[in-house]
Parts: structure tokens; C-alpha cells; sequence
């Protein structure tokens, strides 16, 4: 088969099947799951051969044009593209695997896979996409999926709200996205990626406004600050979705894009863009600290690790080796991207076998001593705690971590800094929520009576992402047997420090300082551990996590209602009142009069034939 | 002054036309304003027939004799409705066949 042809079916299957479930299988859930994961499978295999077969091509066809606007689909495989569709269809593999078990017995399933093929779809459409328009085509219908997924429980008024907090915070972000693309057709006269790549190498004609724009859609989807406010809400969905759509894959779509987008980059925008990662890092890792939904702390985990993705980017974006395809800090962040979408999709699907096994709990504090009862859980998710503390050599996050460190530390002193504590932090609420999740007695019912869920179904992607999790970092040599050379374009840019034993030295720190900290603030019990021992600072924390929900409701409150009141009072008075209302009112007194002509009596119509040839003869003999 | 010409015939015509519309308008009886229009179109009729005949053409006649046909297809459809409407509803003075208004 053509390398086009193979991308072709596998971005298609997952529509497929999501078109197949929703025309014939909606009261079906065991049909369409089957379904929705073989589609899963045929992804992950289409992908894996694209990704390792050595393909690399671009194809392209026309959509429309009008008169000289054209408008194409197609394809840009490269070796970004592959590493996005091998993470997409192994990830996504999983979770479809994993919610066969964890949606057993939901009563709307069909619906649940539908949306995850939906989503899948266009989530490879995304990765695929070769120009800017058909990107944002890709992107608005992962908002979608995303949307109708975290709607899953839609009888839930807190799911319901949190999906249309979701949908409308990405439309913000949208917006600048859509304008920034529009402006990037208006000076360089076309969205193709490749072209944009030939335009921009004279130099000429880049501005500043462009990327920012593009960073924009970014920044909505991937809940970077003043947009993160979504994500956590979010979380509402069942645990499937917030691994693979709100951990893994869709949410690392930003950063995918502004890799893709390159080279319209600025020194300008790298700097905004580097510091609104560095900022968003910090402030999840502090928001995390007081959570005390299991789901919610990987939820501003997952913000801080996007943060981190995007502060290597604004580092590194302007920095590439001759020769090379793909800049420093672009490499860097898909770097990280990868390990950490392994990492968390397996924290994320282990919280969902924890969830599952304490039918349905979600307090750490109620959980506790899960690891006897849940051995196999408790050691995945260890793995996934420590590779996202960056424990050396044996985790795939020390790697990207401390690539991204090592960035920051030769580009900008301040963000490493800010970097590095955001890393203490981390292993920090990490080791907090394994502790309180895993070790000490049950706090609650349903915590004593929890179970493992089955091998097959919930087991087997846990024990895949865990070792993934683990040689995800190896790069190249003789551990590196996960990516062999196939992704060699973009992991031969990834930073590396000269010597071993300093980052060695400054991982351990970390991870010692960070977990022994929380190690010894977080005794087995059902009170939260610096809410008692330091309550200050928890207050402050509660305070800043709770600031940006506050301050937005505060401007639709005061400022947003206020000016939609007002617009309803011109669309009342002026549009409706005035102008549909006064055309309706003047037609119908016109009626009100004709009707009075029609007295119901023959003789009087018959005047009113003789009033009508009297005024024809007046007419026709020129009287007016 | 004895002689008659085309403006006596004319008169009569308008006569006979004004006294079927006076008629139409005033008489309840759907039968008798039926009557009344007919009186209209005979008034046509006869002014046609003198304008045929004073201006030596045979255009006037050619139209009496249309009038004539679809007058009587018409009086057969406009009886055949009045007989129906007494039968249905026991009355065919104007001023009770006021249904649409009601």
C-alpha cells in the first residue's frame, strides 16, 4: 500500500466507526464498543506503520477554490507528525482497551465510544493536517468530541457546566487562532505549512501579531493561563476521556501546533510564549498542593507539565543546528510531550482503576491502603509518579525534564529557577497522592472493599504505559528499542548538558526534597496534612486556585451581563421593536382596514365594483 | 327628426343597463338580480348590434353571437346553482346567504 493510502484509512476508520455506531448501534453499547476499539487498533497499527516504516511524504488535494482562494486537504508526515501519531494510536490504544473494562456497565456506552472514535478522528486529522485552515477544521471538532465526552454524565448539572466551560473558554482561544490564521493568509498568501516554510526563510515580512495569534488557539487548548481554567472542570468526564483527550493527546495538540508552526516564530512572541508556560507550570503545581480529588491533582498536573512543554518551547523555538528541521526548544517540547503523555495517561488510567475499584470515590482522603488491595495499580502508578518526578536513568520524565531544564538553564536563569521549584513541587503533590492514595489503612467503605479490575481490559494498557513510561526516554543506544531511528530528525535537537552527575545530583534533590516534604506532612488520615499542620499557606493556595474562577465570574457578572443587557435592549427596542414589530404592525393596520371592506353583504360589494369602474374610467380617461 | 339613429338606440341600451344595475343593487332575491344582470347584458348587446349596423361593419354581430353562447352556458350554470342553494339551504334571498361572514 502507498504510505498516502495507509494514512487515508487510518484517519478514516475511527470516522468510520463513529458514523457506524451513531447511525445503527446506539442502543448497542457491546457492538459499538467492539467497534470503536477495532478502529482503535487499526489507528494504532496504521500509525505504528507510518510512524516506523520509514514514510515520510506530503499529498495534497483540492477542497474548493474561489476564483484565486484555494482551499486543500492533505497530508505533511514528518517525522513531528510521526512521533504525534505514534503517541495518538498507542495512547489511544490503550484507553479504548482500558474503558471496556472501566465503562462495563455504563448505561449510555455506545455514545461514550462513538465519541471516543469521533474524537480520535480528529485528533489525527490534526497530526495529519498539511495546511493551517484545515488544522483549525481538525481542532474545532476535537472541542467537539472533547465537549460530548466530558458531557458523558449529562444528567450531572457539574458535568454539564464544565462541558460548556470547556467548549467556550476554546472558542476564546479560537478566535485568535482563526484571526491569526486569516492574517497569515493575508501576508504570506497561503496557510500551507510547507510554503509557509519556504516563504519565511528570506526573512522578510514576519510579524509579531501572527504567532502570538496562533499561540492563542494554544493557548485555549492547551490550557495555558488566563485560559487553564477549563481543565479541571473538565475532569467531570470519566477518567478514559481525562487520560487520553485532557492528558495525552488533545491537550498536547497546542504544543504540537506550535511546533508545526515554527517558523513564523519571533523573538518577541518566544518571549511571551515562554514566560506564559513558565507562569502556568507554576501556578498548577501550587493549585495542585491543595486538591484533594485524586483527579483534580493529575488535572493540574497535567497544566503544570503543559507548561512546562510550552516554556521549552519559548526557550528553545529560536534555537536550531544547521542543517537541522526542527529548532532546539521544538524538540525539547516534543520531547516531553511524548514521555509525558505516556506517564500521564498511565497515572490518569490508574486513578481510573482506583476510581473503579472504590466504586467511584474520588477523595484521596477517604482511599488509603489501596496497595494491598490494589498491588498492581499501586506499582504502575509509583512508576508514573516517579517518572513524572524525574527519578534519573531508570524514568522516561528525567530525560525530558531535565532536557527542558538544561534549556532554561543556558537560555534564561529566571524560568530555570521558577522551573526547577515547579519541579519540587511537583514530586511534591505527586508523592502526596500516592502516599495518601496507596499506604496507610482505609478510610472509608468503599476504599476496604476495593478490587482490582480485570487483566485484559484494565491491567494490560497499565502494564504497556508503565514500560513505555520507563524506556519512553531512552532516546537512542541500546535501551532506546521504543523509538529505534524512526524519530531521529527530531530527537537528535533535543538538548542534552554536557555532564551526567550534575543533573543526576539536581534530580535527586528534587525528588528528595519534594517527596520527603510531603513524605512527612501527609500522615495516613482523612484531614489534609498542611491544612492542619500549616494552615496559612493552605489558605493562600485554596485562595490562588480559587482566584481565576473568581475573577472571571466577576467580569461576566459586572461587565460581560451588563453589556449583553444592553445589547438586548437595542435588539428589543431598535430590532424587534422598531423594525420587525413596526413592519408587522404597518401591514397588519393595512389589513385591519381591507377587512372592514368585507361586510359580509352582496350589495355592498357590489358598490365596491362600482366604486372600482368608476375609478378605471377615471383612470383610463386621465382624471389622475 | 323622425328618423332614429345610433344615439336613441344608444339611450336604450343605457336605459336597460341602469335600470339591470339598479336592480342588481337593490332586489334581495338572488333570482330576480340574476334576472338583472341578464338585462345588463342584452343592454350590451343591443348597443353592439347598432354599432355593428351604423358602422356598416360585422364586427358588433360577430360578438352578439359569443355573447349569446356564453350567456346561455351561463344562465344553465348560474340557474343550476341558484336551484341548488334554495335546496340546501330553504331560502336564496342575499341578506340569509351571509356564511363566510358568520
Amino acid at each position: 500500500m502507498e504510505p498516502t493510502q495507509i494514512a487515508l484509512y487510518t484517519l478514516l476508520s475511527p470516522l468510520v466507526s463513529a458514523v457506524v455506531i451513531a447511525l445503527f448501534f446506539r442502543r448497542n453499547g457491546t457492538i459499538a464498543a467492539t467497534i470503536s476499539v477495532a478502529s482503535a487498533a487499526v489507528v494504532a497499527a496504521g500509525g505504528l506503520m507510518l510512524a516506523y516504516g520509514g514514510h515520510r511524504f506530503e499529498a495534497s488535494m483540492e477542497w474548493f477554490r474561489f476564483y484565486d482562494f484555494g482551499m486543500s486537504l492533505g497530508f505533511k508526515f514528518d517525522d513531528l507528525a510521526a512521533v504525534m501519531i505514534a503517541i495518538v494510536g498507542v495512547v489511544g490504544f490503550c484507553v479504548h482497551l482500558f474503558s471496556l473494562g472501566y465503562m462495563a456497565d455504563d448505561e449510555a456506552k455506545a455514545r461514550f465510544f462513538g465519541g471516543l472514535s469521533i474524537f480520535m478522528f480528529s485528533m489525527l486529522g490534526i497530526v495529519l493536517a498539511d495546511n493551517l485552515f484545515m488544522m483549525f477544521v481538525f481542532w474545532e471538532l476535537v472541542g467537539f468530541s472533547s465537549y460530548l465526552l466530558i458531557n458523558h454524565y449529562c444528567l450531572k448539572q457539574s458535568a454539564a457546566e464544565a462541558s460548556k466551560k470547556a467548549f467556550i473558554v476554546n472558542r476564546v482561544g479560537d478566535f485568535g487562532f482563526l484571526i491569526g490564521i486569516l492574517m497569515c493568509y493575508g501576508v504570506y498568501g497561503t496557510v500551507n505549512l510547507s510554503e509557509l516554510a519556504m516563504a519565511t526563510t528570506g526573512g522578510a515580512l514576519v510579524a509579531t501579531a501572527i504567532p502570538l495569534l496562533l499561540f492563542c488557539g494554544a493557548l485555549g487548548k492547551s490550557a495555558q493561563m488566563p485560559l487553564h481554567i477549563w481543565l479541571p472542570d473538565a475532569m467531570e468526564g470519566p477518567t478514559p476521556v481525562s487520560a487520553l483527550i485532557h492528558a495525552a493527546t488533545m491537550v498536547a495538540a497546542g504544543i504540537y501546533m506550535l511546533c508545526r508552526i515554527e517558523m513564523l516564530m519571533v523573538a518577541d512572541a518566544l518571549q511571551v510564549i515562554m514566560w506564559v508556560g513558565t507562569v502556568t507550570a507554576l501556578y498548577a503545581a501550587l493549585c495542585a498542593v491543595v486538591q484533594s480529588d485524586i483527579k483534580k491533582v493529575l488535572a493540574y498536573s497535567t497544566l503544570s507539565q503543559l507548561g512546562y512543554m510550552v516554556a521549552a518551547f519559548g526557550l528553545g523555538a529560536g534555537q536550531t543546528n544547521s542543517g537541522a528541521m526542527f529548532s532546539v526548544g521544538a524538540a525539547a517540547a516534543m520531547f516531553h510531550l511524548t514521555t509525558h503523555a505516556f506517564f500521564k495517561a498511565l497515572l490518569f488510567l490508574g486513578s481510573g482503576s482506583v476510581i473503579h475499584g472504590c466504586h467511584h470515590e474520588q477523595d484521596m482522603f477517604k482511599m488509603g491502603g489501596l496497595l494491598k488491595k490494589m498491588p498492581l495499580t499501586a506499582i504502575t502508578m509509583l512508576i508514573g509518579v516517579l517518572a513524572i518526578g524525574g527519578l534519573p536513568f531508570v524514568t522516561a520524565g528525567f530525560f525530558s525534564k531535565d532536557a527542558i531544564l538544561h534549556l532554561a538553564q543556558v537560555t534564561n536563569p529566571a524560568v530555570f529557577g521558577i522551573l526547577v521549584f515547579t519541579a519540587v513541587l511537583t514530586t511534591f503533590y505527586m508523592v502526596r497522592m500516592w502516599k495518601l492514595t496507596f499506604l496507610g489503612s482505609p478510610r472509608s467503605d468503599s476504599a476496604s472493599h476495593a478490587h482490582e479490575g480485570g487483566f485484559m481490559t484494565m491491567q494490560l494498557p497499565l502494564i504497556i504505559l508503565a514500560v513505555l513510561s520507563i524506556f519512553g526516554g531512552y532516546t537512542h543506544g541500546a535501551l532506546g528499542f521504543v523509538y529505534g531511528h524512526s524519530f531521529d530528525g527530531v530527537w537528535s535537537q533535543i538538548p542534552h548538558p554536557e555532564s551526567l552527575v550534575g543533573v543526576v545530583i539536581m534530580s535527586l534533590a528534587i525528588l528528595g526534597i519534594g517527596g520527603g516534604l510531603a513524605w512527612v506532612l501527609y500522615p495516613s488520615s482523612d484531614k489534609d496534612g498542611l491544612e492542619t499542620q500549616v494552615p496559612g499557606a493552605f489558605a493562600v493556595l485554596t485562595l490562588l486556585k480559587e482566584s481565576f474562577d473568581k475573577a472571571y465570574t466577576y467580569y461576566v457578572a459586572k461587565v460581560q451581563d451588563r453589556f449583553a443587557m444592553l445589547l438586548n435592549f437595542i435588539d428589543q427596542i431598535l430590532i424587534a421593536g422598531l423594525i420587525v414589530r413596526g413592519l408587522a404592525g404597518f401591514v397588519g393596520l393595512f389589513g385591519l382596514g381591507a377587512r372592514a371592506l368585507h361586510v359580509g353583504s352582496l350589495h355592498a360589494y357590489v358598490y365596491w365594483f362600482l366604486l372600482g369602474i368608476v375609478m378605471l374610467w377615471g383612470f383610463a380617461g386621465g382624471l389622475f | 327628426m323622425s328618423s332614429i339613429g345610433l344615439f336613441h338606440y344608444l339611450m336604450v341600451a343605457t336605459l336597460m343597463f341602469s335600470i339591470g344595475f339598479v336592480g342588481v343593487l337593490i332586489r334581495k332575491n338572488t333570482l330576480v338580480i340574476y334576472m338583472c344582470l341578464e338585462l345588463m347584458l342584452v343592454a350590451s348587446t343591443i348597443a353592439l348590434v347598432a354599432f355593428s349596423r351604423f358602422n356598416g361593419t360585422m364586427d358588433g354581430n360577430v360578438f352578439v353571437f359569443f355573447i349569446l353562447t356564453v350567456a346561455a352556458a351561463e344562465v344553465a350554470v348560474g340557474l343550476a346553482i341558484i336551484v341548488a342553494l334554495f335546496r340546501r339551504r330553504q331560502t336564496v334571498q342575499v341578506d340569509e346567504l351571509n356564511a363566510l361572514k358568520n
